[in-house]
């Protein structure tokens, strides 16, 4: 298996070294948001007198610094692909070969994030002094949020191949993925760090699997949470995962059953 | 101009029959539209519910400054987005020298002949929600401030795509542009709030290189009441600039370009 992935690793590498370009859009669609929000979210501070809650403004900066980063290494987007590639027909031989496809992704995932990193967590170094920010990160914070980011990585991967599994029966999964987004938009940290959504849409945030993804991990890096709440959170995106897993594993032999090629 | 009014009632046309044909795949992009408008909503009633005020912008000023961006962002993905994207992949496979022989201007052909219908649905969303935050504000709207509104909207429109057509018309020595168009979906997404909110770096790249700032913010001001006749007139002045210089440098494209295999 090792074998296998080092082959995969060095394919990965030599398909993407040719789009360069590509790595420094991708950091600024990466920065662009959290800039928006952080923005947004340090006005209304402003008038409230630079506090909201426990979270001053130099928190929000460390908060939305770190999504920054985050939301780089959670990045998931197989749906796209998955669809495009049963769309073109393009599964089929691939399932064909003595390989899970999926083993191909995981590769490509994990390549593409290192590559990127190298202009993704400059821009971040740099938005963090332009903006003040204020990390309260110990040492136990770095490991166990290093632990959380990974964590949450492999969940956005995994609900990602669950979702792109629908397109086993609907070939199309733009209008799924969309709702599936635009929930991770509200809930998952995107737009506000977790303690800031309103009452209700908080206890809904920590039920869904969203904000495991994205906010857990970013306040635990941030240094936000104690380690025995940032201990409990990593429990809850181990259950997510756990429960992520096993929903895969259905929906990918049960669609793969009734999957036929387009043209069949 | 009659003649060109004529043909742009026949690319809607035939567009929207085309839309037409997958009435699935449309039902599903109206509620994805919706469901992206109301959690924009959302999000900006998070914000709300810490503040009633938030850099002198209110609630209601607010939800009638995301109701233009999804108007701006409706006109620029109906006929913009589309037509310009086609565009490029018109000179990549060398089809464009089939457009360019057509007894009109090939700019108009270039920049209108493609239509991505449903948008109109977004367009006529950011017209509710704009409604809607009127609504909250229960200001008056005067026929001068729906006047200015109207006005410093279509400059806003113009600007845009006289950006757009600077970049695609770029396309004519570098054939794949479309990564240069991707910064401009990057910086779109800034629009959904007031620029005046934004660091300043952002904030001048919003209103001069990719204009989305202006083209959302002052005509939400302007309809409130909020923006008087000099910016008005400067607005005017800028916009007539980006449009003459973006036709200006698109003819000169034109000269560069020698098909795909000459």
């Amino acid at each position: 298996m090792i074998q296998i992935y080092r082959a995969l690793l060095i394919q990965a590498f030599q398909q993407m070294a040719q789009y360069r370009v590509a790595m420094f859009l991708y950091a600024l669609f990466s920065f662009i948001r959290p800039i928006i929000f952080l923005a947004a979210w340090l006005a209304v501070a402003e008038s409230q007198g630079g506090r909201l809650g426990a979270l001053s403004s130099s928190d929000l900066a460390a908060y939305f610094v770190i999504t920054i980063v985050v939301t780089h290494a959670t990045q998931a987007w197989d749906f796209f692909e998955f669809e495009w590639e049963i769309r073109q027909g393009r599964l089929s031989p691939k399932l064909l070969r003595p390989l899970h496809p999926i083993h191909y992704s995981i590769t490509g995932n994990i390549l593409w994030k290192l590559q990127t990193s190298l202009a993704v967590v400059p821009v971040a170094i740099l938005i963090a002094i332009t903006f003040d920010a204020r990390f309260t990160t110990t040492p136990s914070h770095l490991v166990l949020g290093a632990v959380s980011t990974a964590l949450g990585a492999a969940l956005a991967f995994t609900f990602g191949w669950v979702f792109a599994s629908v397109a086993f029966w609907t070939t199309r999964v733009h209008a799924v993925v969309t709702l599936y987004q635009r929930a991770a938009f509200i809930f998952s940290g995107q737009i506000a760090p977790l303690a800031l959504l309103p009452g209700p849409l908080l206890a809904v945030a920590y039920a869904l699997p969203f904000a495991y993804m994205l906010g857990v991990p970013s306040d635990i890096l941030r240094g936000g949470p104690d380690i025995a709440t940032a201990l409990l959170m990593i429990g809850g995106q181990v259950v997510w995962l756990a429960i992520a897993i096993g929903v895969y594993r259905i929906v990918w032999s049960a669609g793969l059953r009734q999957y036929t090629a387009v043209g069949a | 101009m009659d003649r060109y009014l004529r043909l742009l009632r026949l690319f809607v046309r035939t567009e929207l029959q085309f839309a037409l044909e997958y009435r699935v795949n449309l039902a599903l992009e109206i509620m994805q539209m919706v469901v992206v408008a109301g959690t924009s909503l959302a999000a900006v009633l998070i914000l709300f519910a810490y503040t009633e005020v938030m850099n002198g912008w209110t609630l209601g000023q607010m939800v009638v400054l995301l109701g233009v961006y999804y108007i701006v962002q409706g006109v620029e993905e109906l006929v913009m987005q589309p037509s310009f994207q086609k565009f490029m992949e018109h000179v990549r496979d060398g089809t464009l020298d089939f457009i360019l022989l057509k007894p009109v201007s090939s700019q108009f052909m270039v920049s209108f002949r493609h239509f991505q219908t449903v948008q109109t649905l977004q367009v006529l969303l950011g017209l509710v929600i704009t409604g809607l935050g009127l609504a909250q504000l229960a200001a008056t709207v005067t026929l001068t401030s729906a006047g200015a509104f109207a006005f410093t909207l279509a400059c806003g429109l113009v600007l845009i795509y006289a950006l757009l057509l600077v970049l695609s018309t770029l396309a004519f020595w570098f054939v794949r542009v479309d990564n240069i168009l991707a910064i401009f979906w990057a910086f779109i997404d800034a629009g959904r709030f007031p620029i005046d909110i934004y660091p300043g770096w952002l904030r001048i790249t919003m209103s001069t290189v990719i204009p989305v700032g202006i083209a959302v913010t002052v005509p939400a001001k302007a309809i409130a009441g909020l923006v008087d006749l000099q910016t008005v007139g400067l607005i005017f002045l800028a916009t007539a600039v980006a449009w003459m210089v973006s036709r200006a440098f698109w003819k000169r494209g034109l000269r560069a370009y020698t098909g795909a295999s000459a």
